[in-house]
């Protein structure tokens, strides 16, 4: 009953799910294991590595400047995603050529920028949240509601994009219509 | 094959949000008044046709992810007086979009689009291009805004109407991924009615030749 709770918990905090956050990329996760494997870690390296970040710049920017939050949060971001690259490409050219594509796709993303938003948001209404653990425990926990939210698209994204499907709904409008069913059901669980 | 691209395509046949699936976060949640949608259709027309602008003086030949990071700088600093200007006129919206109004600044068409597509072309025809790809936007937030408000509270931009049969889901996310899913699949259906016809008509002209 407990994990049922802690499911029901989890999936409600959904930012794909109950936010619609990083929608589109979820739609080229869902596409295949491997985007599925390669979206999920890069998105949560990003939304861990960023939060943590996060936490730097909400405690160290004041109050009356918080119209700036975006611009370093974008540079904080854009910094994240160019030492992601080239670590990747000073460990092995190989698994840069496999892996860029991921990284390119999730670094400016409404996922990870709407997961440090969110976890500000919270660590504001908050003040317990207010250390750099719970900022990146947050930015973990709202990677792996990517991979479950991209779990669910995938059991079903054969069969959405399959011919059965009338041609004009076929691919991504029945998926929007099958994310939508599923958001209803966590909503009314809430 | 003839290049039938149009600078018209980001209305009609590959409209930002409805084809290619950008920016739809904002549509979904956002997208459920006429209010949120006023203020956010300025927001994006702003920051993107300012930004993707400023952009296009970025020197080409520095690495991709340098160029996509000076992009979304770019677009965060234009996002600062837009966002200062917005609490003048839509104080209200403002609080209700949230987080949704920060995102504008990072999104596909200013991060992606603009290496993809707009900087291929000639400053003019890009220019045009630009335009009609935030209309795309800018139309499909409306339509979104006006239908889902009427359906979901039965207003119109806050004012009532006699229309009694409410569905209040619509106003939630979700409603707004099953609108938004259903929109996507009306598009599609007169997009390729309309092509059709246009392929036959196309085929009759060389027929009569």
């Amino acid at each position: 009953m407990f994990l049922i709770n802690d499911l029901i918990m989890f999936l409600a905090a959904d930012l794909v799910l109950m936010q619609a956050l990083g929608t589109s990329t979820l739609f080229i996760a869902a596409g295949s294991k491997k985007n599925l494997v390669g979206t999920a870690v890069v998105i949560t390296v990003f939304t861990t590595a960023g939060s943590a970040a996060a936490y730097i710049i909400d405690s160290l920017l004041p109050e009356k400047y918080s119209v700036l939050t975006l611009l370093f949060y974008t540079v904080t971001v854009g910094i994240l995603y160019l030492i992601l690259l080239s670590a990747l490409y000073f460990i092995s050219r190989d698994k840069f050529e496999r892996s860029r594509k991921y990284v390119h796709v999730s670094a400016f993303n409404c996922a990870v920028m709407g997961t440090l938003f969110t976890v500000s948001g919270k660590a504001a209404q908050n003040s317990s949240m207010m250390n750099v653990g719970r900022y990146a425990l947050a930015g973990f926990e709202a990677g792996l509601g990517f991979v479950l939210a991209a779990l669910i698209l995938t059991a079903a994204y054969r069969r959405l994009s399959s011919a059965k499907v009338p041609a004009s709904f076929r691919g991504s409008p029945a998926m929007l219509i099958y994310i939508g069913i599923i958001s209803m059901a966590v909503y009314s669980l809430r | 094959m003839n290049d039938t691209r149009t600078v018209f395509d980001g209305i009609t046949r590959d409209n930002t949000v409805l084809s290619a699936l950008m920016v739809i976060s904002p549509v979904i949640v956002c997208g459920n008044t006429l209010k949120n949608a006023v203020a956010m259709i300025y927001a994006f027309s702003a920051i993107t046709f300012f930004s993707v602008m400023i952009s296009s003086f970025v020197p080409k030949r520095l690495p991709y992810a340098v160029k996509i990071t000076i992009y979304a700088v770019i677009s965060s600093l234009i996002y600062i007086p837009v966002r200062l200007l917005a609490q003048e006129f839509y104080p209200d919206s403002i609080s209700r979009i949230g987080i949704y109004y920060p995102l504008l600044a990072v999104n596909s068409l200013i991060v992606f689009q603009t290496e993809a597509k707009f900087f291929r072309m000639k400053k003019l025809r890009m220019t045009a291009s630009l335009f009609f790809y935030i209309a795309g936007f800018d139309i499909v937030m409306l339509i979104t805004g006006i239908v889902r408000e009427f359906l979901a509270y039965g207003t119109i931009n806050s004012r009532m109407t006699d229309f009694d049969t409410l569905i209040s889901g619509l106003a939630e996310p979700f409603g707004g991924f099953i609108f938004l899913g259903l929109f996507c699949g009306i598009y599609r259906r007169i997009r390729s009615a309309v092509m059709q016809s246009r392929d036959i008509r196309s085929d009759g002209n060389v027929s009569d030749k």
